[in-house]
């Protein structure tokens, strides 16, 4: 009992500070670009923003509109941040620390990362509005479509590794001496992480929030809390996305030269650094491109992803069964 | 017959070709008042179904202030505050074609250095509009950053605007037979008139090189960059035949095409003394427009750098009564302002205000073509070519 | 510009030019004539603007004509030519108490609004308007607001005081206080 009580305490501190971690990268990449004095100078060089936000949320008023089906209104953000929160369980920040090592990780990772959908959905529907009915539908369109070469993606992945538990995908990648980017899944990797940034809702994939044209999407009616727990599950997802994508393809917990006794200490160092990197480059893509089209988002996915990420996965296993 | 107008003119709308075989309802979409991409509180009804804009109706009249009728009971010079506020954005812009029609009518010859410094800031204040301009139209397609960096070379500009006239926005400056004093000179009297403020040449020199720079990231960072190009270009085409039906006049005509620009065609200001290009578009899509007006930027800057190497010296004001009557007549004057044609129709009586004045407004027309413009697009491109339109509520509803 | 005066002259019979604008004056039962005429001619083709003056001699806002004026509506209209840059305002009259003429929007679609926009200020009625319905105003509102009849109510309340400005207003204000 105790056990568990401490795999839940830690997926939520893990979950929280994931999100923090990125909401300061991402602001203060932002006021970096932008040349913003707020999050780059004011209390402690901008890192204490985070917390203003937070606590800016928290004592805003959460409004909800009289015409909303109110307990889905309710409980959708709850959903979505709970399917961002059950992630975290699969990511091994060493052989030994992780949470639930199950065999079939990734397909856990996959299953669970789009039942957010259904929360946004729900969010967009209940609310009433017609913006965030849009906003729920573009979101639903748009998971569906990225869904695919996400998995896709990932199944070269599981050829070259021949294991579905995402430890089993480490340590095969410290046996083969080079992680998979290099070791020929690059394209694999470079399919997950624009399906990633589309599943994550983020530039050049916000069509769902779209601010200029859905006002805010299927988070229009929200405010206050509720909104505050949209806002952190944006973070926590494109997290724990960039850590499973880390994991994959980049290696993991592994490092070469440092002595893998040490793993339990280094690990997490080394995993939460990659998965920093890619959040960077994520946020550096957020504050420099404008939004694509909706029909250009859809012709992306399956005109040019899902055959890319098929060939991939030919090549694979011709690859795999020839050598 | 007349200009055949419809979507079989405004080729196709997107790439996206959506066939709809499940019978569906449209979804009536109210856009605006309070949206943030209407510039305002520009109201479009739009019917809908799914992503597919079938039909919009803009709802006018949420900043309508009636400024027609309030000029039948003010005087000449208290008119100038008022129109000051029609495209707030380009305060000063407004002022010129009204003050250029009260000297018209009165007969009244303009001191060359007043109209130097008129021509100057209204070259500004275009600069200022097409910074917004750029901010807020790279905002409406989905790039977050550029506004800051258009907001903070506009504000060098406001500056230099401000240190003239005492006003950023509303700069009320311009009076009948020439200009006032400039509020960084200093006191003046009559052996003494300072007009610009000391290091105005030089700061405006380095704000102007600062514009031609900025001009050049624009092309760079938004103009080359991939998305912005996809959903840019050949979205919401404007055949040259359908903008002059409607009066569309402005960056938008030039991006459709015409070479037209009453600042080379009309002698409202001194403007045939230097030497600059009008950039025209070719296909009038909502690139060229954006284009169009990035390069209009730089060349609004060369004007002014010219201005000031060849600015003459003498008054700033012309000899003019001091209880200001306009004799019985009617003109119509027009300028090219950031926005397109804006023009003034002062029916004069004799008296100390106008009888009638019509305010021609370039935003007016331009966003009448929106309802054959947005027929068939798509909602994000709807917003695209709303936001290439460049207008502003004051403009359209006075 | 005095080319295309003495052009405009020959096919026009009232044709003033002063202040620099070409002005043709036509009969309202000429209008649609006119225009399409104007367009196909001479390459009119821009259309700028659609307006009307209330001309009467008791006005309630403003001042009021010097010289006694025939209570009529003047509807004005301003074509240009972008090519050549001639611009004409081409004008009629018609009478306040039968308040209609032809619409143009068959020959220019940018009339539209401008039309809209002089129904509901001044009350005029365009014959074959697609959808004469007010443009600005909201709905249930009452009056023409750019008649001269119309009141501005602020200036009823309390009377402007940049009357007093124009008139030497330092003594007066001071010998008061």
């Amino acid at each position: 009992m105790t056990e568990v009580l401490i795999k839940v305490g830690f997926l939520a501190i893990a979950a929280l500070n994931g999100a923090i971690i990125f909401t300061i990268m991402d602001v203060k990449g932002a006021s970096w670009m932008q040349r913003r004095p707020g999050p780059l100078h004011v209390g402690l060089r901008g890192f204490i923003f985070p917390l203003a936000e937070i606590l800016k949320f928290v004592q805003k008023e959460d409004i909800i509109p009289t015409e909303v089906d109110r307990p889905v209104f309710k409980w959708a953000p709850a959903y979505v941040m709970v399917s961002c929160v059950a992630l975290f369980a699969v990511v091994p920040l060493s052989p030994t620390l992780v949470v639930a090592d199950l065999e079939l990780g990734v397909f856990f990772a996959l299953a669970i990362s789009s039942l957010g959908t259904i929360g946004v959905l729900t969010a967009g529907w209940s609310s009433a509005n017609k913006y965030s009915l849009m906003g729920g539908l573009r979101a639903a369109g748009q998971l569906i479509a990225y869904e695919l070469p996400l998995i896709l993606a990932v199944v070269g992945v599981v050829i070259q590794a021949e294991t579905m538990s995402l430890v089993g995908i480490v340590e095969k990648q410290i046996e083969w001496g080079v992680p998979f980017v290099v070791g020929g899944q690059i394209i694999g990797f470079l399919i997950f992480m624009v399906a990633a940034t589309a599943e994550m809702m983020r530039v050049p994939f916000d069509m769902p929030i779209g601010e200029s044209e859905l006002t805010m999407g299927f988070m229009t009616e929200y405010s206050g809390i509720r909104f505050l727990i949209f806002y952190i599950s944006e973070y926590m997802n494109m997290f724990i996305l960039c850590a499973i994508a880390s994991t994959l393809f980049l290696g993991g917990y592994h490092v070469p030269l440092l002595p893998t006794e040490w793993v339990n200490f280094y690990g997490p160092v080394v995993l939460l650094t990659k998965t920093a990197i890619l959040g960077f480059i994520l946020v550096a893509i957020r504050w420099s491109q404008p939004r694509f089209r909706e029909d250009q988002l859809q012709n992306l996915a399956w005109k040019i992803l899902i055959p890319a990420s098929l060939v991939n996965i030919l090549v694979t296993a011709v690859l795999k069964v020839g050598f | 017959m007349v200009n055949a107008i419809g979507p079989q003119n405004l080729n196709s709308f997107s790439e996206a070709s959506v066939s709809v075989e499940i019978e569906t309802e449209d979804m009536t979409l109210n856009i605006g008042p309070q949206h943030p991409s209407t510039h305002g509180v520009l109201r479009l009804v739009a019917k809908v179904d799914g992503e597919k804009v079938h039909d919009v109706k803009p709802v006018l009249g949420y900043m309508h202030r009636g400024y027609e009728k309030l000029a039948e009971v003010r005087s000449y010079p208290q008119i100038t505050t008022l129109v000051n506020r029609i495209d707030w954005v380009a305060g000063f812009s407004n002022e010129i074609p009204f003050i250029a029609g009260a000297e018209r009518l009165m007969e009244i010859d303009v001191p060359e250095r007043a109209k130097y410094i008129r021509l100057i800031l209204t070259e500004m204040a275009r600069i200022s509009s097409h910074f917004v301009f750029n901010g807020a139209y790279a905002l409406e397609v989905g790039a977050l950053t550029p506004i800051f960096y258009a907001m903070e070379d506009r504000e060098r500009v406001l500056d230099l605007i401000e240190s003239v006239t005492g006003g950023r926005f509303h700069p009320n400056f311009n009076r009948i037979g020439g200009v006032k004093p400039a509020a960084g000179a200093g006191p003046t009297s009559k052996k003494n008139i300072q007009d610009l403020p000391a290091g105005f040449y030089r700061d405006t020199k380095v704000a102007m090189e600062k514009v031609i720079m900025a001009a050049d990231q624009f092309q760079n960072l938004i103009g080359g960059n991939e998305v912005f190009k996809k959903r840019t270009k050949n979205v919401g085409v404007l055949t040259p035949e359908t903008a002059e039906a409607y009066g569309v006049s402005g960056p938008i005509l030039r991006a459709s095409g015409v070479k037209s620009d009453l600042r080379m065609q009309t002698d409202y200001l001194p403007y045939d003394q230097f030497d600059y290009d009008i950039p025209v578009g070719e296909n009038g899509d909502c690139y060229d427009r954006w284009d169009v007006r990035v390069k209009e930027m730089v060349e609004s800057a060369k004007i002014v750098l010219q201005a000031i190497d060849s600015m003459p010296s003498g008054p700033l004001q012309a000899k003019v009564p001091k209880v200001i009557k306009v004799p019985q007549g009617r003109t119509y004057v027009r300028a090219e302002n950031p926005k397109g044609e804006m023009g003034y129709y002062i029916v004069s009586d004799g008296g100390l205000g106008p009888y009638r004045l019509k305010v021609r407004t370039a935003s007016f027309s331009n966003v009448s073509i929106l309802p054959i413009m947005l027929e068939g697009a798509l909602l994000p491109d709807l917003i695209a070519i709303m936001g290439s339109l460049d207008f502003v509520l004051g403009d359209v509803d006075r | 510009m005095e080319e295309f005066f003495n052009k405009i002259k020959e096919s026009f019979i009232e044709v003033t030019l002063e202040f620099e604008t070409i002005n043709i004056k036509v009969n309202s039962t000429e209008w649609i004539e006119s225009h399409k005429k104007l367009r196909d001619e001479f390459n009119l083709k821009f259309f700028s603007w659609l307006s009307a003056i209330d001309w009467d001699n008791e006005v309630s806002v403003g001042e009021a004509p010097k010289e006694s004026v025939s209570p009529c509506f003047e509807v004005i209209t301003c074509l240009t030519d972008l090519a050549n840059n001639n611009l004409v305002t081409l004008s009629t009259i018609i009478s306040k108490s039968d308040s209609k003429i032809d619409s143009l929007v068959e020959i220019y679609a940018g009339a539209n609004w401008h039309e809209r926009e002089a129904y509901e200020m001044f009350g005029i009625n365009f014959e074959n308007h697609p959808n004469l319905e007010k443009l600005y105003l909201p709905d249930g509102y009452e009056g023409n607001p750019m008649l001269k009849s119309f009141e501005l109510i602020s200036r009823e309340v309390k009377p402007w005081p940049g009357e007093v400005d124009v008139e030497g207003m330092p003594e007066e204000s001071e010998s008061k206080e």
